[in-house]
């Protein structure tokens, strides 16, 4: 159910008896006193360089035109456009920096194809968010798609026959600009699923820690297995000169340590040991391989070729899973808990990067 | 075809026929010297509008609480706000655009936008079609040829057109709509962001903020809101709404 925009009614649940006339607003504190919020996160996250482009910032940031990235995360003119709230700063996940690790939480691991899309591997990310619309419990999920030379896109999914398009499966090795469409997607909905790398789904931890409406809005947050990222435009030039051309490529593939470009007509394969100098800073400090913080992480590690290795970690992702189950819309199979366990602990060595 | 009924010419008797020809007589007179003819004889008469009619747009600016609704409703896009010297933003018509839907009188929660019934309007150009508010305000100048005005009196099994001297009355008394009373309110405050775009896009300085122990309080003071609704399009995070108070 779209909410409608108009001066008589407002999206948020609580009834319209408990509204007020004045309220208090927190106020994180600022460590360079005399900038504004914007020119605080920039100094400590941006510039530092543990921006991880999660845009969670951008999720929450009113001003118009605010918050975007373009090589990195900006903000044009904050100097005077920056409304000063403090938003992004609450919900950056780098400004007060707990590296997570480990596997995380989980309430069941399951390796798992689905019968009905085919993806990356299992087509899980794919499967959990159409079943999830189909039981109702999102009416929208922000899937990530491409344009023809790979630069990611986003495409809001309302209806599972939507999933037809092909671009919107698969992996894409750069940053997705899923969550600076947060906002919006959850004023519009009733219930929203996001697609993210583990600082993404960090971010909407936080989003739902600090503001009700994204706790109430964003049901499904779906967690990748991320190594690292790529600014499309390094990635894109890097591959260029590997011999990808783009128009015919069909599949990027990490995997066994691998770089494998498939295209209608041939493959290009490298080491990804050669990526190490694209890797951006944010992406360097980072030791979540398994996206703990996510609702459900997904990922090729751990399972068999063909199949998504599926971490469940919310009651409400266990009951998608169990519809799964029920409709047969999935096989399953085995999980290779080592190999997994063997990535976590090597993205856990970033921790040496990390500046105390 | 057993119900196939034959429809047969009624049969009068001679007092029947005699009343019936000269009702005919009558009529044939009466049409050939005063002819009831329904061509209405524009300029010269004028129907009667009734009095909501759809014509050119009146506005008392007194009444106006600055809500924008006239701007946002319009589906020709004919009005746009623009700023006067008390600083407010007043609305402005282009009757290039304008399709006389009204939708503008009847979103006005004050009223403040008037029906009239003055429905031929020239201009020399284009560019006098775009109606600033001043001209909104005064009365505009109407030129008059017409000496009767007539209207339509539906009988039983005959319609008539019943003809008056005199002039209609263009200009409408529109009664002041009964005046109900919304507050602005924040349903959800613990997701407010603190950007204070409702406090900026307030037209009564009703909604204020101060930053005071390290927390950003904000306040509606609910004799100065006008109930207009920008602050709740404006919420980033679509908290506010309106609130109906007695």
């Amino acid at each position: 159910m779209a909410t409608a925009r108009d001066a008589s009614g407002a999206s948020a649940s609580a009834s319209v008896a408990e509204a007020v006339s004045e309220w208090r607003v927190r106020l994180p504190e600022k460590p360079f006193k005399d900038l504004k919020y914007f020119g605080n996160l920039k100094a400590k996250v941006i510039d530092a360089g543990i921006c991880s482009r999660c845009l969670t910032c951008a999720a929450v940031c009113p001003a118009p035109e605010g918050i975007t990235a373009v090589d990195g995360v900006v903000f044009e003119n904050w100097e005077e456009k920056c409304l000063d709230c403090g938003a992004c700063v609450r919900v950056c996940p780098r400004f007060e920096y707990e590296p997570k690790s480990g596997l995380g939480e989980y309430l069941e691991i399951l390796a798992a194809r689905s019968k009905r899309f085919s993806g990356q591997d299992g087509a899980m990310v794919t499967e959990i968010l159409a079943s999830a619309i189909e039981m109702g419990i999102i009416d929208r999920a922000i899937f990530v798609g491409r344009d023809e030379a790979w630069r990611t896109t986003n495409f809001h999914l309302r209806e599972i026959e939507q999933l037809s398009l092909k671009t919107l499966r698969g992996t894409k090795y750069c940053y997705s600009t899923a969550l600076s469409e947060l906002r919006e997607a959850v004023l519009r909905s009733k219930g929203v699923g996001v697609i993210g790398t583990p600082c993404m789904v960090s971010g909407v931890k936080k989003l739902r820690e600090e503001f009700p409406l994204f706790r109430e809005k964003v049901k499904i947050s779906v967690g990748l297995f991320c190594t690292e990222n790529f600014h499309w435009e390094e990635l894109h030039a890097f591959l260029k000169e590997k011999g990808v051309s783009f128009e015919k490529l069909v599949k990027t593939d990490i995997t066994k340590g691998q770089f494998i470009a498939t295209m209608t007509d041939g493959e290009v394969t490298f080491p990804v040991s050669e990526l190490e100098e694209i890797i951006p800073s944010g992406c360097r400090v980072c030791t979540d391989f398994a996206a703990v913080d996510a609702d459900v992480s997904v990922g090729s590690v751990g399972s068999a070729p063909g199949f998504s290795t599926v971490v469940v970690r919310s009651a409400l992702v266990k009951e998608i899973i169990d519809y799964i189950r029920r409709n047969k819309y999935a096989d399953f199979g085995n999980v290779m808990l080592k190999v997994v366990n063997k990535m976590v602990k090597l993205k856990k060595k970033r921790e040496a990067n990390i500046k105390k | 075809m057993r119900d196939v009924k034959k429809i047969a010419i009624p049969e009068y008797d001679a007092v029947e026929k005699a009343k019936r020809h000269t009702f005919a007589l009558i009529t044939a007179a009466r049409e050939a010297i005063m002819p009831l003819t329904f061509t209405i004889h524009y300029p010269t008469e004028r129907k009667l509008m009734p009095k909501n009619f759809r014509g050119f747009i009146l506005f008392e600016s007194e009444r106006c609480i600055n809500c924008w609704q006239c701007a946002f409703i319009c589906p020709a896009n004919a009005i746009r706000m623009k700023k006067a010297p008390d600083n407010r933003y007043y609305p402005t018509i282009d009757y290039a655009k304008c399709i006389f839907c009204h939708f503008c009188v009847d979103s006005c929660p004050r009223g403040a936008l008037k029906p009239t019934k003055i429905h031929d309007v020239a201009y020399k150009d284009m560019e006098e079609m775009l109606t600033l508010t001043d001209k909104m305000i005064e009365k505009p100048e109407v030129h008059r040829e017409d000496e009767r005005f007539v209207d339509y009196v539906l009988g039983e099994d005959d319609a008539t057109l019943k003809r008056e001297r005199g002039k209609d009355d263009f200009f409408v008394e529109v009664p002041t709509p009964p005046e109900v009373r919304f507050v602005s309110r924040c349903v959800q405050p613990e997701s407010c962001l603190g950007c204070r775009i409702c406090e900026g896009v307030c037209e009564s300085g009703a909604i204020s903020s101060v930053v005071e122990d390290g927390v950003r309080k904000m306040r509606i003071d609910e004799e100065k809101c006008t109930g207009c609704g920008l602050c709740v399009k404006e919420c980033a995070m679509q908290i506010l709404t309106l609130v109906r108070v007695r």
